[in-house]
């Protein structure tokens, strides 16, 4: 008996007054947690983790690609130029990776391009929504010029491989550096669907710094909206581009018609060594517009682009350059174009795209009036002729395209290239169509 | 013991992976929660887990594939169904009921009526005061639902006239508070569907025809299609997962499910 009260109270002050003690000690120290206030406690700190981690996104894509060209080292604005002697390619088109944080009222971006040719900033931007009127928003950095269609939509979400050879020619790149304000009504106006957006623009690019003093304008109106049914969504929008390219030279040669009525380059009569460095005017005025039709067999689209204006460029070359011209300036009046047909077949993952664009370099010019040496100028005008750069193409894309799911789409798209005939430029093949037509095979993967 | 933990884990993970996540429309939850309790009953290997949040919030989670079927109480819209085709998604719409939608007031309100264009004036701003419709002289408080909720969209397309709402007006994020708001203040209007309807609330008579007919929102009304603010209640789903959604989506297709849409205090189809 005595060994059972012994061993009892060995029990109580070994181990029972012990635990009792402890316990007592920790509901001291802190009296009100229970397990549920620790568990809701946990919780609320991952709902806060969760919460920070929701304004932050990743997402890119990759876009894998075999082409065949037409002939060994074609110029292409099928994803560039064929090497000279290449005519079938395996390439890394594009491949992006894009981090945002959004936190509603603030928005910063970060996007770079990994390709063979190198890595670029694609968009670099800070995004400021006014939160009162909720109407304004700022938006500075490296980002798409708010031009048009085409030059504002990311190329993933695009049917075709490429953008239209007049977006490659006119606006480089897409992006450039500068300062915007939007501004749009909030949802529940009956004008949400009016969206206008202007800014001011180094007008070199995404990947180069600016190299005048001289800064774009760029502006555009859009319209937005769906039909009362949401069969039918519809917009229209216009553009304008108003800026200036430094001047190479104090030569800067415009169109003139001779006696004949057949234009050419000739020199500018107010240009003289002051006009070094001076600015050449750069204008374009786009109009876009695009119809969606909710069809019993699917949903078609339709898409037009149309650009026209003044572009600076050299003798060689109507693209808008990045860096400082070394070269005289040749004014050019040019117009340009883009017509889609898209159709989903059905609810299917299969969808038919046409596409046809033009881009007429030189509008004064026309077939063999190019590259023409006949010229009957009086007091000894210094004339420059035209030549292969004043040429207009058009282009014919037929494409299919296959949505495997949100994640993989593979495109299989012919672009049929035609220029326009000179017999004045057979010295460099342009008295025909030449061989530059290019099929694409592409597999694109995203994620988000 | 060991054995029972990765049995428990087992199960825990199959009926995780094959549980249905329906999301959307607030309208239809009440709907949808009766609908998958009974199914639940009857199927009890099957778990279906609801949430609301909108019309809007459940299309999208369809677009992003986060959810097996979407509730809405509007049709589609055309960008949600072109980011569905830019995805390779095909759909399918159901149309499981109808719902009579609601005009409430405080039960202390002696106003019982309104006419279409009377409503359109109130939720615009362009009538303040309820003595302007024959009511006390009070303040009218706007209550609505956010801009994500297919009701708000119905509402301003059927009742508004695709007018927009006045920028007083108070919107609340559930049907639910809706009726609670409208409950405690006295000058208070809103919309809810029929089911959410509460003895705390009262429903106005609403006329279509300038103030010849005044007609209330019941069962009755909404079966013979006297009432004129009725509606559709839709479920989407992708077609990739009918396979997965069916059994459940034909069970409220069914003369049981239909049965309950009436006990919720929808419409049944037929």
């Amino acid at each position: 008996m005595k060994i059972i009260e012994r061993l009892l109270l060995t029990l109580v002050f070994t181990i029972i007054l012990p635990i009792c003690s402890f316990t007592t000690l920790a509901r001291a120290q802190n009296p009100l947690e229970t397990p549920i206030d620790t568990l809701a406690s946990k919780v609320n700190k991952m709902a806060d983790d969760i919460s920070f981690l929701k304004k932050i996104k990743f997402s890119g894509y990759i876009q894998a690609q075999f082409q065949v060209a037409d002939s060994m080292g074609e110029k292409s604005y099928a994803g560039g130029d064929f090497p000279e002697s290449v005519d079938k390619r395996f390439k890394v088109r594009r491949s992006e990776f894009k981090t945002m944080y959004d936190n509603g009222k603030v928005q910063i971006v970060g996007n770079i391009n990994i390709s063979q040719d190198g890595i670029t900033i694609k968009d670099a931007y800070g995004k400021w929504s006014e939160q009162r009127l909720k109407m304004f928003s700022l938006t500075a950095g490296i980002f798409n010029r708010p031009f048009g269609f085409e030059n504002t939509h990311y190329i993933g979400s695009l049917e075709t491989p490429e953008r239209a050879r007049m977006i490659q020619v006119l606006l480089p790149g897409e992006r450039d550096c500068g300062a915007m304000i939007s501004f749009q009504m909030p949802n529940a106006s009956s004008f949400h669907p009016l969206k206008l957006e202007a800014g001011v623009f180094n007008g070199t690019g995404n990947a180069a710094n600016d190299f005048d003093y001289y800064k774009d304008f760029i502006g555009n109106i859009h319209w937005l909206s769906t039909n009362k049914s949401e069969k039918l969504k519809y917009a229209l929008g216009v553009s304008y581009y108003y800026g200036g390219v430094r001047q190479g030279t104090s030569k800067v040669y415009y169109m003139k018609a001779d006696s004949n009525g057949i234009k050419t380059f000739v020199l500018n009569k107010d240009s003289t060594n002051s006009g070094y460095g001076a600015i050449a005017k750069r204008k374009y005025f786009g109009i876009d517009g695009q119809i969606s039709l909710d069809f019993i067999f699917g949903i078609t689209t339709l898409r037009a682009e149309y650009i026209t204006g003044i572009q600076p460029g050299t003798s060689s070359s109507t693209t808008s350059p990045s860096t400082q011209p070394n070269d005289d300036t040749y004014m050019r009046k040019f117009n340009g174009a883009c017509f889609y047909f898209i159709q989903n077949i059905f609810q299917t993952k299969h969808q038919i795209v046409v596409k046809y664009d033009w881009y007429d370099a030189n509008m004064d010019v026309k077939g063999d009036d190019i590259g023409l040496r006949k010229f009957a100028f009086t007091n000894g005008t210094l004339i420059k002729t035209t030549n292969s750069a004043d040429l207009k193409y058009t282009t014919l894309g037929l494409g299919y395209i296959y949505k495997v799911d949100y994640n993989l789409k593979f495109t299989l798209y012919y672009d049929k290239v035609t220029n326009e005939k000179s017999s004045n430029l057979s010295s460099v093949g342009y008295w025909k169509d030449l061989k530059d037509n290019v099929l694409t095979i592409r597999a694109q993967y995203k994620f988000q | 013991m060991k054995r029972r933990s990765i049995l428990i884990a087992l199960s825990l993970y199959t009926s995780l992976n094959f549980a249905q996540k329906i999301k959307g429309s607030d309208t239809v939850l009440p709907l949808s929660q009766k609908e998958a309790e009974m199914y639940m009953k009857a199927n009890k290997l099957n778990k279906i887990t609801i949430t609301g949040g909108g019309s809007g919030v459940g299309l999208a989670a369809l677009v992003d594939n986060t959810t097996d079927i979407a509730m809405s109480s509007r049709k589609i819209k055309m960008d949600e169904k072109m980011k569905l085709q830019d995805a390779g998604r095909a759909y399918k719409e159901i149309t499981i009921a109808y719902d009579a939608l609601s005009i409430i007031v405080n039960n202390n309100n002696k106003v019982t009526q309104l006419t279409r264009e009377q409503l359109e004036g109130i939720f615009t701003g362009k009538i303040k005061n309820w003595k302007e419709v024959g009511g006390e002289d009070l303040q009218i408080v706007v209550y609505s639902r956010e801009s994500s909720s297919g009701t708000y969209e119905f509402f301003k397309e059927h009742v508004l006239n695709k007018k927009n709402y006045a920028t007083s007006v108070l919107s609340l994020p559930a049907t639910g508070a809706i009726v609670q708001s409208v409950s405690q203040t006295k000058g208070a209007i809103g919309y809810i569907g029929i089911a959410y309807m509460e003895k705390s609330v009262k429903s106005l008579k609403v006329s279509y025809d300038a103030g010849k007919t005044f007609i209330a929102p019941s069962m009755a009304s909404a079966k013979d299609k006297t009432y004129p603010v009725v509606r559709p209640l839709y479920y989407y789903y992708l077609n990739s997962l009918e396979k997965k959604v069916k059994p459940f989506v034909d069970y409220v297709l069914s003369v049981e499910g239909q049965k309950i849409v009436e006990q919720v205090g929808y419409v049944p189809l037929k």
